[in-house]
Order: structure tokens, then C-alpha cells, then sequence
């Protein structure tokens, strides 16, 4: 008993599971392991096969259009695996995995919250988001708002979240290379900053979008071997395996159920909230969109990313609870103190080693780097083109940029993006972070949707009240996570946090809405009413396409 | 003059806020495991181990890929 409470005491002071997995980034307990020579070269093969095909893509990188969406040539399929690869972060696989090894089914409700915004793509953004952009969420915003202010406001939402989203990321790289590879911290920082830099300058999207196509397809390949080996333990029956870990794990028959983790309906709920519209917003997911040729493609994106997270979240379930079965009591796994080896991160890959020996470990230890590269990829692009797609070309250059000084500022902002993710993944690497990696699901949730949303489904949005709306969001979402259990209790040193949740979207979500109408409803400008009778000619468009 | 292009997209937008509806609604349902009122997903079903409520977490996810091949058949006409 005294090894579950030490587990369950571990992950919940940390605050590790939920808040890392809202971001992708790993954090927590970590100790670095001795030099893995097999994941190294296998993570070498990778490296050289995606260097390779960023070297062929930068020959056809010569705009800044080809950079942010890769000429609009990639097919739904190929998009829809690379949303996968941008999304499945490391910490869905080791997270998730380690989250129902100590908890059971509690453990689902991430997969389930992870999944749950890839419909809602669909069904509300994928075509209409498609038809009126170009290269991110913010052409759509500026389709009938007021041009200027609005592109300025979007473009540091994006970047806020970006940047956030980067150290979360770095912080959370730095640890599992460490913990996997057996590298220094700094310099699995450096390495991934250098490789993404890589990829990215030269090879833009069309890089990012292969590294991020490879990247998902090895993940999936990897976990569906893990599982056919978990279940080839059990005879091919899942209800072994479920008898299994009951027998193994402390709580017994009571991991089948809810309630071993979390016990409040509403913090459910407040997890929900930020996961599923937290996605909603993220701007290097939306950006995806672009980069097909047609609004059709677009919805099929939308589809075929589901069914590989659908697919992916499934396999999970036979993972986590192989976990459960086949480590608890195999001493090979865990400490004289009884602690698993490692920290609970660990216990995906431990299963790879129980299931598939040295070879699965490395390999699933190279796809674990990988994935931090394809997503530390995607945020790059993203905040690469809020700078000079959206600021420079839209805002100061009044939508006639020099195509060349474009593409040029385009790359400066690579680069300086890459040096900054190191500085701040370095600056970060002793500090408490769990709080930055909640910052850009919510901040996505509660500034970025409800503006892209109301924009497209609201002919009373107006300039100002999206602006109000937009700040009111961001301010109320750093509120209530200072005063929460992350900020409050975790970094500050208090004993009870003033705001019980670790996701306030739940709360602050409504509010930014509720704001927006407000101050829409109120507003007699001139400017509000072109903003309202811009929304019909927006409407037609974005059904019909930017053409007619 | 009104655009006769909008009733064609408002019968559009309408299928979109009730398709977003259903989902919504299924995926929230997901919550009541931890509620007095979903209480009894949490029991065994029969005789072998797997409970009501991962029965439910695995019918959601198929749910939903259903939900979405059932819009993309709808919205099949595309915009012409």
C-alpha cells in the first residue's frame, strides 16, 4: 500500500499528469537514466530521414506562402496524420499511460477530453475557416473586424500561447531526454531547438508537415506493437487483462471505475472545458488548415486526424491497464523503496521493455524524441507567421509586403523563436512550470475560440466587444490559475489555493462571451456597424469560397 | 437585396449547431461517471470484468467518428 500512496502522492503534488498533458509537456519527478546507445541511433535514423526530406522541401520553400502552408498542396489524409502528429504529444503517450498505471480509469477522462475537439473541428471550423483564411485564424477574425486592431490583438494571443506552449514544451523535453536518452538537460534542449530550427527555416511547412506525417505513424505503429504484445500476454483477452491488473494493482477492482483520482464531478468538468475548446484554439492546429488545396480536403482533415487520435486513444486503454498488469510487482521496474524506476513517465516505456526488451525501448524512446520535435516544429511555424504574416506584412505593411523581406523576417523569427525556447527551457529547468502548461489551453479556451467562433457564427460581433472580450478572457484566466492550486499552493507556498481549480476555462470560457456580447450589444460606433453588416457578405463566403 | 444564397447557408449553419449540439451533449455525459447519478456505470457488467463505464468511454469514441461520417455524408453536396 505504502508504494500506491507514494505513486498517487507524487503525481497529484505535482499537479504532473493533467496540467503537463495540457500543454504536452513532461515534468515531475525525473532522474536521468544511463545513455541508451539503441534509442540514440534509432533516433538518429529518424533525424537523417527528416533532415533528408526538409532538404527536398526547402528547394520548393522559395515564398513566404510556401512556408506557412506549404502551397496548399498537402491531401486531407496526409493533413489529418499530420494534425495527429501535432497533437499526440509525448505527454499523451507517457502521460496518459502513467496517469491510468496509478489510477486506472480515472486516467481516461484526458483521452477522452484530448479527443473530444476534433469533431467540433469539423463540424464548426474546418470548412469555414478554410474558405475564408489564408494563412492563420487571424485572416479569419480580420475578415469583418476592424483590420488593425484586431490583427494585434489575435497576434499576441498567438503568441502568448506559442510561447507558453514552448516552454511547457522545452521544460518537458529536457526532462524526458534526460530521463530516456540519458542526455544533460542543456544540451537536449539545445538539440531540439537546433533540429526544429532546421527543419523549420529551411523546409517550412512542408518539413514540419512531413516530420510531423513520420512522427505520427511510427507512434501509432509503436503503440499498436506494444499492445498486441500486452495482449498476447493475456491470450488476445482484454477481459484477462482487466482481471490481471485488478489482481495486481492495491486498489483492486476499484480502478475499473471512477474515483480513484478524482472524486469532484465539476473538476471534471472544469478538465473538460479546457481540453475541448482549449484545442479549439490552438493556433498552430488551426493553421493546419490551410495547407490543402480545397475546402473538401479540409473537412476530410478534419476526419481522418479523428480517426487516428480515436484509434491512438483506444490503444492507450490496453496499454495503461498492461501497465497495471504486467508491471506492479515485477521488481525489474521499481526501486529498493519501491518507487517505479524513473518516475511514473516511465511506465509506458517500462511496458515497451516488459513486452518487447531492449529494441521496443529504444524504439519507443527515439519516437518520444521525435514527437517533441514535430510539435516544438508546429509552434515554431505558427509563431513564425504571427510576426510576419500577421504583424508585419498585415499590420505594418497594410497587406503589401515585399515578398522577399517577408520571407526573410519569416526567417529571423525562426530563428529568434528557436534561441528563445532554449533561453526560456533553460531558465525554466528548476522552476515549478505546471502552471505555464495550463496557461495556453486555457488562454486558447477563453480568448482565442470565443473570438474565432463569434466571428463566424455571430452577426452581432463587433470590433470592440471582440477586443474586451479577448482581454477579459486573458486576464481572468491568469487570475484564477495565480490563485489556484498551481500558483497559489504549488510556486507560492500557501496552504489552500483561493480558486479550488487547476482549469478555470470552465469559469472564464463563459465570461469572455458573456463579455463580448455585452459590450457588442452596447456598441452604437460606426465602426460596430460595419462590423455587423460585414457578417452576411463573411457568411456567403465562407460557404461558398473566397472566389465567388 | 437579400443575398438568396442565405437560407441556403443558414439551413447549413443550423445543421452545424445541431450536429456541435449532440456532440457536446454526448461528450459532457461523460462527467456523470463521477456524479451519484451515473453511479451504476461504474458496476461490472455480467460476469467478466469490464465495467459500464469503459464500456462508455469506448462507445463514445466510436460514437463520435460515427457522428462525424453521418456529417460528412449531410454536408456531401458541398457548397453548389
Amino acid at each position: 500500500m505504502s508504494r500506491f500512496r507514494w505513486l498517487v502522492l507524487a503525481l497529484l503534488g505535482s499537479g504532473w499528469s493533467l496540467s503537463s498533458f495540457a500543454a504536452g509537456s513532461i515534468e515531475g519527478e525525473i532522474e536521468q537514466q544511463a545513455l541508451n546507445p539503441t534509442a540514440i541511433v534509432m533516433f538518429m535514423v529518424f533525424v537523417a530521414l527528416t533532415l533528408g526530406i526538409t532538404w527536398q522541401a526547402a528547394k520548393s520553400t522559395t515564398s513566404s506562402a510556401a512556408f506557412y502552408n506549404a502551397g496548399g498542396k498537402i491531401t486531407g489524409l496526409q493533413n489529418g496524420a499530420a494534425i495527429a502528429g501535432d497533437f499526440m504529444s509525448a505527454a499523451s503517450f507517457l502521460g496518459i499511460t502513467g496517469l491510468i498505471f496509478v489510477g486506472g480509469f480515472d486516467g481516461l477522462i484526458l483521452s477522452l477530453g484530448a479527443f473530444g475537439a476534433w469533431p467540433l473541428l469539423m463540424f464548426l471550423f474546418a470548412k469555414r475557416v478554410r474558405n475564408l483564411g489564408s494563412f492563420t485564424f487571424v485572416d479569419v477574425v480580420s475578415k469583418r473586424l476592424a483590420r488593425g486592431p484586431i490583427r494585434i490583438v489575435a497576434s499576441i494571443g498567438t503568441i502568448a500561447v506559442v510561447v507558453m506552449y514552448l516552454i511547457a514544451q522545452m521544460v518537458g523535453a529536457g526532462k524526458l531526454i534526460q530521463l530516456l536518452f540519458g542526455l544533460p538537460y542543456t544540451a537536449a534542449v539545445i538539440i531540439v531547438s537546433a533540429l526544429v530550427l532546421a527543419y523549420v527555416a529551411f523546409g517550412g511547412m512542408l518539413a514540419t508537415t512531413w516530420v510531423q506525417i513520420i512522427k505520427a505513424m511510427l507512434l501509432l505503429g509503436g503503440v499498436t506493437l506494444i499492445a498486441i504484445l500486452v495482449l498476447a500476454e493475456t491470450g488476445f483477452s482484454f477481459g484477462e487483462l482487466l482481471s490481471m491488473a485488478t489482481a495486481k494493482h492495491p486498489k483492486g477492482d476499484a480502478i475499473l471505475s471512477p474515483g480513484v483520482v478524482f472524486k469532484d464531478p465539476i473538476q471534471i468538468a472544469t478538465i473538460q472545458v479546457s481540453m475541448l475548446f482549449g484545442t479549439l484554439g490552438l493556433p498552430h492546429i488551426l493553421m493546419r488548415l490551410f495547407t490543402v488545396p480545397d475546402m473538401r480536403q479540409a473537412k476530410l482533415s478534419a476526419f481522418y486526424a479523428s480517426v487516428f487520435m480515436g484509434y491512438f486513444y483506444i490503444v492507450l486503454l490496453v496499454l495503461g491497464f498492461g501497465t497495471i498488469a504486467l508491471l506492479y510487482g515485477n521488481p525489474d521496474f521499481f526501486d529498493a523503496d519501491g518507487k517505479i524506476i524513473g518516475g511514473t513517465n516511465m511506465a509506458a516505456i517500462h511496458i515497451a521493455t516488459a513486452v518487447g526488451g531492449d529494441i521496443l525501448t529504444g524504439f519507443m524512446s527515439a519516437v518520444s524524441f521525435a514527437t517533441i520535435l514535430a510539435v516544438v516544429a508546429g509552434l515554431t511555424v505558427s509563431g513564425a507567421a504571427a510576426v510576419s504574416h500577421d504583424l508585419y506584412a498585415q499590420v505594418i505593411k497594410q497587406g503589401e509586403p515585399d515578398p522577399t523581406m517577408e520571407l526573410r523576417i519569416t526567417r529571423i523569427a525562426v530563428f529568434v523563436i528557436g534561441v528563445v525556447a532554449v533561453l526560456l527551457g533553460i531558465a525554466f529547468e528548476n522552476e515549478n512550470v505546471a502552471f505555464i502548461a495550463v496557461m495556453p489551453m486555457v488562454t486558447a479556451a477563453s480568448v482565442t475560440f470565443p473570438i474565432l467562433f463569434l466571428s463566424l457564427f455571430w452577426s452581432g460581433l463587433t470590433t470592440r466587444g471582440a477586443i474586451v472580450g479577448a482581454l477579459t478572457g486573458f486576464l481572468s484566466s491568469l487570475t484564477l490559475i495565480i490563485i489556484g492550486p498551481q500558483v497559489w499552493v504549488s510556486v507560492m507556498g500557501n496552504p489552500e489555493p483561493l480558486f479550488p481549480y487547476n482549469y478555470p476555462a470552465l469559469f472564464t470560457m463563459p465570461l469572455a462571451f458573456f463579455v463580448i456580447w455585452l459590450v457588442s450589444v452596447s456598441d452604437q460606433s460606426e465602426r460596430g456597424q460595419q462590423d455587423r453588416a460585414n457578417y452576411h457578405d463573411l457568411l456567403v463566403r465562407s460557404e461558398f469560397g473566397t472566389d465567388e | 437585396m437579400v443575398d438568396p444564397r442565405l437560407d441556403y447557408v443558414r439551413v447549413k449553419t443550423r445543421r452545424r449547431l445541431v450536429f456541435s449540439a449532440i456532440h457536446l451533449l454526448l461528450y459532457f455525459s461523460f462527467a456523470l461517471n463521477w456524479s451519484e447519478l451515473g453511479k451504476g456505470l461504474g458496476r461490472q457488467l455480467g460476469e467478466g470484468p469490464m465495467t459500464g463505464s469503459m464500456l462508455m468511454f469506448v462507445i463514445l469514441v466510436l460514437l463520435f467518428l460515427a457522428i462525424e461520417c453521418i456529417f460528412l455524408l449531410f454536408d456531401r453536396d458541398g457548397a453548389k
